[in-house]
């Protein structure tokens, strides 16, 4: 039998699977027509579930073309505030079916050089978990530190689990599947980052369970 | 969210009807009240002809013969789009496919679907934001005032820090388009001491490309495809640097990488097809034609020169059936353009000779003949003067060097299609047909320059500028005439005092001088005289 590449296979078959949810999510928006206003909340919740299979999808694609270096980010400056609307208008849909609160903090004038469609859609994974494992609240905001912009994601849940606190993302993702949680979303962030370089400084992760609201805390640095 | 659409023309393109409902449903409940719709790019198009729009969403996997990105080529060339308008293309893929795929234009901003409110009314909103922003510059580059863009593009980067960087990319823009490289280069030198940012690094190649350094721009350009392979511009910017160093086959390898990058490109397989058929490479040749007229197709942008180049390549290839087929096809797709009519008589009397029928080729001649006299100032110069090629070979020398004369007088000032004449005489006439020909014309213009001046040294300013009117009506892009015409217009309004419509007119030699690359340091004399007396 002929070794199977399972990489090639893999990417493959996740641009089909792409396909067709994207076909699924254009029946789903034909379906949201047909219910009258309010509409049942399982049709909003569908609409998220689809929509964080996508991410996940598309991570995927990006980080095997990175492997086939095939792959570089389009860096420009952007706003960092108007990064972070984009992260909550695409989670406004999960926001008004659940109770959970998500503030954002940002200084306006905050210029931040990095490829906004990437960092947006690492960080809107992100907060996705964040607002899975929350009580009540997740805050996500972006300061200058030195020479770094820092994104970061705090919450008022339990915290990380032990094996997802901050050491090195080069060991992820590590594989738990009792609690359902791969770490793709942290080795994505951490894979990205890492392109976004400024001289001899290259974007990192870190994650701790010292949020503000004492829960856990993902900061995300770029140069 | 503040954005409140009440006053706001929207055009939404989406073939399929429940997306269609669900985003007027969205920029209703966001106060929109003036919504058109269109299921098609047809429709679109047609819709964009009767309003203005202020903000077009636009699917880009429309059903149908025209995609988004069509509509888009499509509304700028026609200019459907006044300059304040906004362009969303919305996808269901996700942006960084679709960026490729537009190269001959970029919308303002992409959506990915499903699309929410919020998403769609900050979108707007940072659209809006943006164009009223930028739109004192804006509104100038639409008009050609470079100068007077470069000015406002200095007062916002000195008033505040908003958007700098994209600021400062216009700023170095604009100074190339005047001529001004040093500037640009010091602009992309600061940006990238900085941060290592992509279109500085090309600006600064294109910058050594225009100053004459061609080692150092090729050499940039191909880092920078090492380094960003899907970065379309240093493909294209690199395919110049090498034609213009003559080394045309370098130049179609690039050009045909570059097309298999980004084969919906239309111009560029136009280009490839032509470097192709320059260079005798006819299997890419027939390729990018027949690429070029599928694309071509739907769009106001089909032209019978791809069809005639098609034809032509067959014709090489010794096939003057398949050339034939495609001529057919020709006068199919352009029923009433003169040009597609002169130019399928013109491929027939070919054809027809190949073929060795006489009397099919003497009569597609004759045809050709009649549609020459009727259409003459209607038809392209590169037709025409396919046109005097054929009046030769069929023995008819003068009404060739009638054309010839005439398409040597109105483009003396243009070296590539001048140097296109040269060859065609030294293949045909014989050596030193066109050079003749050429001498003569540029003798006679030369002594018009000299009356104008005398006239103007004589003080008869009237009589100096009607000549160069005169000169400037047949030849409007004259360096020497437009610069004469300038000065005199200058001192004019020296001695008489400001005139609104004298000044206007004087702004308007000035943005002709720059669009036909007179040196920077000439215009922007004129231009600050100019500024004085306003």
């Amino acid at each position: 039998m002929l070794p199977i590449d399972f990489s090639a296979l893999l990417a493959s078959s996740i641009h089909d699977i792409k396909n067709s949810l994207g076909a699924l999510r254009a029946l789903l928006a034909q379906l949201e027509n047909i219910y009258p206003d309010p509409k049942p909340t399982e049709l909003k919740h569908l609409n998220f579930e689809a929509n964080r299979m996508n991410n996940n999808l598309m991570q995927l694609l990006v980080l095997y073309k990175i492997d086939l270096s095939q792959f570089s980010p389009t860096i420009d400056e952007h706003r960092a505030g108007d990064i972070l609307e984009d992260v909550v208008a695409q989670q406004s849909t999960l926001l008004s079916l659940s109770n959970i609160e998500l503030i954002t903090q940002c200084d306006n004038e905050l210029l931040c050089y990095c490829d906004n469609t990437l960092i947006g859609n690492a960080l809107c994974t992100l907060v996705n978990n964040a607002q899975r494992y929350c009580q009540t609240k997740v805050m996500l905001s972006a300061v200058q530190e030195d020479d770094y912009i820092v994104f970061s994601i705090e919450d008022d849940g339990d915290g990380y689990p032990e094996n997802l606190i901050s050491s090195d993302y080069k060991q992820l993702p590590i594989i738990d599947l009792a609690s359902g949680n791969t770490g793709l979303g942290l080795f994505f962030t951490d894979t990205i980052a890492k392109l976004h370089a400024q001289g001899e400084k290259r974007g990192f992760i870190t994650t701790d369970n010292d949020s503000q609201f004492g829960g856990a805390r993902f900061r995300l640095y770029l140069p | 969210m503040a954005t409140n659409l009440t006053s706001k023309k929207i055009l939404i393109i989406e073939d399929n009807a429940s997306m269609r409902e669900t985003i007027i449903h969205i920029l209703g409940s966001l106060g929109a009240r003036f919504l058109i719709t269109a299921e098609t790019g047809a429709n679109a198009m047609t819709a964009m002809k009767i309003d203005k729009f202020d903000i077009v969403l636009c699917d880009y996997n429309l059903l149908g013969e025209k995609t988004g990105q069509q509509v888009l080529d499509d509304a700028r060339h026609l200019k459907l789009l006044p300059v304040s308008a906004i362009f969303i293309m919305v996808t269901g893929e996700n942006r960084m496919e679709l960026v490729l795929s537009a190269i001959d234009n970029k919308p303002d901003d992409y959506l990915i679907k499903p699309i929410s409110k919020d998403q769609l009314s900050s979108r707007i909103e940072r659209c809006v934001a943006r164009k009223n922003y930028l739109a004192s510059i804006e509104n100038e580059i639409d008009s050609g005032n470079f100068y007077q863009a470069l000015y406002h593009c200095k007062q916002l980067l000195q008033s505040d820090n908003n958007m700098r960087l994209h600021l400062l990319k216009v700023q170095a823009d604009l100074s190339i388009k005047i001529g001004d490289f040093k500037a640009a280069e010091k602009i992309y030198e600061d940006i990238l001491y900085e941060r290592e940012l992509p279109w500085a690094r090309l600006g600064l190649g294109i910058v050594a490309f225009y100053l004459g350094d061609y080692d150092q721009a090729i050499q940039t350009f191909k880092d920078l495809i090492v380094q960003y392979p899907a970065m379309m511009e240093a493909y294209d910017w690199l395919v110049t640097a090498h034609e213009s160093q003559g080394n045309d086959d370098h130049a179609l390898s690039l050009l045909n990488l570059a097309v298999a990058l980004s084969p919906m490109s239309l111009s560029r397989q136009k280009k490839l097809a032509l470097l192709a058929n320059k260079t005798d490479n006819l299997a890419i040749a027939e390729k990018a034609y027949s690429a070029a007229i599928k694309l071509g197709k739907n769009s106001v942008r089909k032209s019978p020169a791809d069809y005639a180049g098609l034809a032509k390549v067959y014709l090489k290839y010794n096939a003057p059936d398949e050339a034939l087929r495609i001529v057919n096809q020709l006068n199919f797709q352009f029923q009433n353009d003169p040009e597609a009519k002169l130019s399928s008589a013109l491929l027939e009397t070919e054809i027809h000779t190949t073929k060795g029928n006489k009397f099919l080729a003497q009569k597609a001649y004759e045809k050709a003949f009649i549609l020459n006299q009727q259409f003459s100032n209607k038809l392209s110069r590169e037709l025409r003067l396919n046109m005097a090629k054929a009046f030769y070979i069929n023995g008819n020398k003068n009404a060739c060097d009638e054309i010839l004369n005439d398409l040597i007088k109105t483009n003396i000032d243009d070296k590539s299609f001048i140097k296109d004449i040269v060859k065609l005489c030294d293949t045909i006439i014989g050596e030193n047909h066109a050079i003749m020909l050429i001498k003569e014309v540029r003798k006679e213009f030369s002594e018009i320059n000299n009356y104008g001046v005398n006239l103007f040294n004589k003080g008869n300013i009237k009589g100096a500028l009607e000549v160069f009117e005169n000169v400037i009506s047949q030849r409007p892009d004259n360096k020497a005439a437009i610069l004469n015409m300038l000065r005199i217009m200058i001192h004019e309004l020296k001695i008489s005092g400001p005139d609104p419509e004298k000044i206007i007119k004087a702004q308007f030699y000035i943005n002709k001088a720059i669009e036909i690359d007179m040196p920077h340091n000439q215009i922007s004399r004129l231009q600050t005289e100019l500024n004085t007396l306003q």
